[in-house]
């Protein structure tokens, strides 16, 4: 029948290099999510607005009730993108060791993803206008792999995301594919 | 790109069997058979030009593929050549090559040709398509392909556990057949309804292309006027009936299953040369593959409801290259072994991964908090039930789905005495599923990367899920995954996984 799970586990905790600390990603990230959150569901609240006008003029009844809820939800959008960047900042963490990338991240739905860095593909640096504005980056991590062929680390200074990049790249660079 | 910029002289040239004319015209023939009723019922003075013009692009397609196409081995790749005008070529790095895989349909076994598809690991279908050509020529092409890869690889310094003598082709073992009884047995037991849908929806087909619509429409217009004409006689002739029509379809369904089975997998033979499996099948098109055996990246026992009470089980793997089109679909390009007893299953293994049987790591279990969980996820599901009912008729009798509590906690504490994972020195395994249970095997250096995921429930509980991600997964159902093991336990698997992952290489 069942038996008991042993107590303490006998697998050796495979860690051959020291223990790297779990680093954060940049402070600045927090600024740049509130500002792509904020455009995000202020482009929605447009569209919705829009055709709350379009409502209006044609002569819908209860449009007060409407503008009423239109302004509800934009206050609430608006309390999500300053409540969630500072706590889904702090859900995320990495740290690299001499062969494995680990990422932590997840508000509600957590997961950590372990990248052994000789199985490293390619890395990509991403910097899209409002990163550039921050003096931000995103590091893109590829393997062969099927359904997390990439892992995305974003928020990272630009600096670090560079100097990451080559130190990756030297590490996971000998795995001759 | 004109030969001349390579140094190196080419080692082995060929070009398509002169059959290549005959089949392409066939081909091109064929699907003019949809186009010329159009053409017959349209406007004639247009369409007999049409349909000139049609005729002589498809002969003079043909006609150039034959006369232009050529491959060759040069230096470390396969090149392939065609066109006139525009000359494609396509150069295919040799140690690249994951599998070259052969179909023979009835007309190419009349001519002993065959359709060859030379696949990579670039995941996009097949990277160079030989159609047609004499089954000899493949035998050499395979032969000289997966040789010089070999060498080209000892060349290069990368030491191969079992490397062959060079020069000495390894003798082929045949390691498994399927006898017709087998194949009886693989189609009794499969999902036997869809199959029958799936052919009777072809037949449904293939009488839409040949038979005059009012034909079949008169029939089923008698079909559904007799119905009728029963239903309104009495209940127990219509109970009958839906008895005998279900027992009907169940019964058309096994033949149907049955027939699709032996039609797919007739003269299944397994062998092994080597490095290299052999896979050999099929009644009408044959079909056969080889493969390096270390191209594969998980393999998965899968034990279905009604086979695992015959103790029997199916074995598929996920190569590197593996994709899914929708055509292959049916063609069981992944399934390595379509049935056997699960022991002989267990014995083939080495043959896969050679050093396996030195790797016998125990079965560990999740953690039994995955039992109560189940049980309260069903408890709460048959309090609902319960509830509605009993506002629906203020009963007793109505509280009935409470009595499956006990079914509940059975199912549950299956289903954790068949959950479990087992970490050795090379390999992984995951075991999940009570009713069908299905295993997976990943070798640690095919591992690409670790997932731990928790939702806000496992939180709770302290549970985690483990996923283990590679190459290709494409038919054994998202490889390796554990659920409900304690959060730290997992963590120490993972750091385990991908710390050994990374002291391995990975070689496509």
């Amino acid at each position: 029948m069942i038996e008991e799970l042993p107590q303490q586990l006998d697998l050796p905790d495979y860690a051959p290099s020291p223990v790297q600390e779990f680093r954060p990603l940049d402070p600045r990230a927090v600024g740049l999510w509130r500002v792509t959150d904020l455009i995000g569901f202020g482009v929605l609240l447009l569209t919705l607005l829009i055709s709350l006008c379009l409502a209006i003029f044609a002569n819908l009844r209860f449009w007060p009730w409407l503008l009423g809820a239109w302004f509800a939800l934009a206050a609430l959008c608006v309390w999500y993108s300053f409540w969630r960047p500072p706590r889904y900042y702090r859900s995320w963490s990495y740290r690299i060791d001499d062969r494995v990338l680990e990422t932590r991240s997840g508000l509600l739905f957590k997961s950590a993803r372990l990248l052994p860095l000789s199985r490293l593909q390619h890395v990509d640096i991403e910097r899209g206008p409002f990163e550039r504005m921050y003096g931000l980056a995103s590091l893109v991590l590829h393997t062969a792999g099927t359904h997390s062929a990439s892992i995305r680390i974003p928020g990272l200074d630009a600096g670090e995301a560079v100097r990451l990049r080559d130190h990756l790249v030297e590490i996971g660079g000998d795995d001759a594919v | 790109m004109p030969s001349d910029t390579f140094s190196t002289a080419p080692v082995f040239e060929g070009r398509l069997h002169p059959l290549t004319i005959a089949f392409g015209l066939l081909k091109a023939g064929r699907s003019l058979i949809y186009i010329i009723p159009l053409i017959w019922f349209g406007n004639k003075s247009y369409g007999l030009p049409l349909l000139m013009l049609i005729v002589t692009s498809a002969i003079l397609t043909t006609l150039t593929r034959y006369f232009s196409f050529s491959y060759r081995i040069e230096g470390n790749e396969l090149i392939t050549q065609q066109g006139l005008l525009e000359r494609k070529h396509r150069s295919i790095p040799l140690e690249r090559i994951q599998e070259i895989r052969v179909e023979q349909g009835l007309l190419h076994r009349l001519f002993d040709v065959v359709d060859a598809k030379i696949e990579t690991g670039g995941g996009g279908g097949a990277e160079a398509s030989l159609s047609v050509l004499s089954r000899a020529e493949v035998e050499h092409l395979r032969q000289a392909v997966f040789e010089r890869a070999a060498k080209i690889r000892a060349d290069a310094g990368q030491t191969t556990a079992a490397a062959q003598p060079q020069g000495v082709a390894p003798e082929r073992v045949v390691i498994l057949q399927l006898s017709l009884k087998d194949l009886f047995l693989i189609g009794l037991t499969t999902n036997h309804l869809i199959s029958a849908l799936a052919l009777a929806g072809a037949l449904w087909n293939f009488a839409d292309d040949i038979l005059p619509e009012s034909i079949y429409r008169r029939a089923g217009n008698y079909l559904v006027r007799e119905t009728e004409r029963l239903i309104a006689q009495d209940v127990a002739t219509t109970i009958v009936l839906t008895i005998l029509s279900i027992v009907a379809v169940v019964v058309i369904g096994l033949v149907f299953s049955i027939a699709g089975t032996i039609i797919r997998f007739y003269g299944f033979t397994f062998s092994r040369s080597g490095e290299d499996l052999h896979r050999r099948y099929g009644l009408f098109t044959r079909r056969s593959s080889s493969l390096p055996r270390r191209r594969i990246q998980v393999l998965k026992i899968e034990e279905k409801m009604f086979r695992r009470w015959f103790g029997l089980a199916t074995l598929r793997a996920d190569t590197s290259g593996s994709h899914r089109d929708n055509e292959d679909d049916d063609t069981g390009r992944d399934v390595l072994v379509p049935i056997a007893p699960r022991s002989e299953i267990d014995g083939l293994l080495t043959t896969f991964f050679p050093d396996f049987d030195s790797d016998q790591a125990e079965w560990r279990r999740v953690s039994r908090l995955a039992i109560r969980r189940d049980v309260v996820k069903g408890a709460i599901i048959c309090a609902l039930i319960a509830a509605l009912s009993f506002v629906a008729r203020r009963q007793a009798i109505s509280l009935w789905p409470l009595a499956l509590l006990p079914v509940i906690w059975f199912v549950s504490a299956a289903r954790y005495r068949h959950l479990g994972y087992a970490l050795g020195e090379h390999y992984f395994r995951t075991r999940r599923g009570w009713l069908g249970r299905s295993t997976h095997i990943v070798p640690i250096n095919k591992i690409q990367a670790v997932e731990i995921y928790q939702s806000p429930f496992d939180r709770r509980l302290g549970l985690a899920t483990l996923s283990v991600d590679t190459a290709g997964q494409a038919y054994t159902g998202g490889g390796p995954q554990i659920s409900d093991l304690p959060v730290d336990e997992a963590r120490v698997i993972a750091r385990t996984l991908a710390h050994k992952a990374s002291a391995t290489r990975f070689r496509w």
